[in-house]
């Protein structure tokens, strides 16, 4: 999975924690300040919208898996937790049936299903966005 | 031992004559292969020099003899390409491998992120970027240094070798099941382009942010061939094309032409017409190449311990940004968009 919030603001911590080498001191502790501070700033659109986002999706899914006649995973069924982590727990399981329905309606040819699915990655990658505003030209 | 010593026992051993270094500096960005610049000095004349050192853990793993021979193919042979000047590939005194070039300054290499980029000189760079591209495919790869490592494949193989070192990373670093790329290797899977209609020199990273231009209008530098390889030349136009370069706008590639006008300048360097259909697989190629790598940057990142935010970004903001790019892209190949 791409890297939780949590992992990257204790890793903004950690990148800046060590006093580097002579030669990094200048420009490449600047670039390295400046990608920090772009990842505090996403974090904060994160911890807004990262959990809505997950059980979005999971709900989604478990829909899209009663539509093309798949079972719900077991452990998948409901949400065990609200943590991130449990919530990707969950995702990762239930994204794996679903790379198996997608597989099987395209070796059927079942379009609709096919197209309901190509929808849903949209939508889903949508929810998942980060909006990172434009930099000024350096 | 310090970098700077180190750099300076190894220049002093190898030119034969004491040499200084000066100002060394590492530069940003690189993610794949640290990056310094510096000074050497030798009988009192100074020369500026680029150190490009492999480093513990990488964004992308590249051969640096390949990146070095690419090099070395398009130096002095009318694009601003610098020369390579000496590649260690067991270390030597800096203890990883490391190869050296010569440091072209004067000029700054714009982020992806910043809006508008290129200003009242977008056209003119858009101008040079494809026509360098262009020539960069026109050359016969046979004839270069880089022909001496990188291995030849089929015209007709060129897209399936490229799909199956991707698809292979992906297989190697995905911690998290990936669906809507997983959709969209299937897709190039079951409709494959016609064969290459030439073997080029391929960049493997021409993008905005891998060269220099010097504010004024002028592409003064080609730099990061770390991926280069021989293969389809469409390769790096549908690379160089890839929405995730065109941050925020949609009616101009890189921030510099429209996609059309880029082609028609590709086209006209290269000598080679655009096949549209070939064309759209190298494009859902290039989005796939891209999730990749950045599904190997979060790979990196925790095994690094969470120390590098390059891998960190690369492997969060970007890799949802192509999951953006490929999902409406699939949608779109079937018109449901």
């Amino acid at each position: 999975m791409t890297p939780t919030v949590s992992e990257l603001l204790l890793g903004n911590f950690l990148a800046l924690s060590e006093p580097p080498p002579p030669e990094s001191m200048g420009d490449f502790m600047a670039g390295r300040i400046g990608v920090t501070g772009m990842i505090a700033m996403l974090a904060a659109q994160e911890a807004e919208r990262g959990a809505e986002a997950r059980l979005w999706e999971n709900a989604a899914i478990r829909d899209l898996l009663t539509r093309g006649g798949a079972a719900i995973p077991a452990g998948a069924a409901t949400e065990e937790g609200f943590s991130i982590t449990g919530l990707d727990r969950v995702n990762a399981i239930l994204r794996k049936a679903l790379i198996a329905l997608h597989i099987a309606a395209e070796e059927k040819g079942d379009t609709a299903l096919d197209h309901a699915i190509l929808r849903f990655y949209v939508k889903s990658a949508d929810m998942r966005r980060l909006d990172m505003p434009p930099l000024p030209p350096g | 031992m310090t970098l700077q010593a180190q750099l300076e026992a190894y220049l002093t051993r190898t030119s034969g004559k004491p040499t200084r270094v000066h100002d060394l500096s590492r530069i940003p960005g690189g993610a794949s292969r640290e990056t310094y610049r510096f000074d050497a000095e030798v009988d009192g004349a100074r020369r500026g020099l680029i150190l490009r050192r492999d480093p513990v853990g990488s964004l992308i793993d590249t051969e640096r003899k390949l990146e070095f021979l690419a090099f070395r193919s398009f130096h002095g042979k009318g694009l601003p390409v610098p020369e390579a000047v000496a590649l260690e590939e067991e270390g030597a005194e800096l203890e990883r491998p490391f190869f050296i070039m010569g440091r072209i300054d004067g000029g700054k290499a714009q982020s992806p992120f910043s809006l508008p980029p290129y200003g009242e000189h977008a056209e003119a760079i858009g101008e040079q970027f494809f026509s360098h591209l262009g020539a960069i495919a026109a050359a016969d790869p046979a004839g270069l240094p880089i022909a001496e490592a990188a291995p030849t494949p089929a015209p007709d193989a060129c897209w399936s070798q490229a799909l199956d070192y991707w698809e292979g990373v992906i297989d190697a670093d995905e911690e998290h099941p990936q669906m809507i790329v997983r959709a969209a290797l299937r897709r190039l899977r079951r409709n494959p382009p016609p064969p290459a209609q030439k073997l080029s020199v391929v960049h493997g990273d021409y993008r905005t942010g891998n060269f220099m231009h010097d504010g004024a209008g002028r592409i003064i530098a080609l730099l990061d061939w770390e991926m280069a390889h021989i293969g389809d030349p469409l390769e790096d136009l549908g690379w160089a094309i890839e929405p995730l370069w065109s941050y925020g706008e949609t009616d101009r590639v890189s921030g510099m032409v429209p996609r059309e006008t880029a082609i028609a300048i590709w086209e006209r360097a290269s000598g080679r017409k655009v096949d549209p259909a070939a064309f759209a697989w190298w494009e859902l190629f290039a989005s796939v190449k891209g999730a990749a790598i950045w599904i190997s940057s979060a790979k990196e990142y925790r095994a690094g311990g969470l120390k590098d935010p390059v891998l960190g970004l690369s492997g969060w903001y970007t890799a949802r940004r192509q999951d953006q790019i490929i999902a409406n892209a699939l949608a779109r190949l079937e018109g449901l968009s």
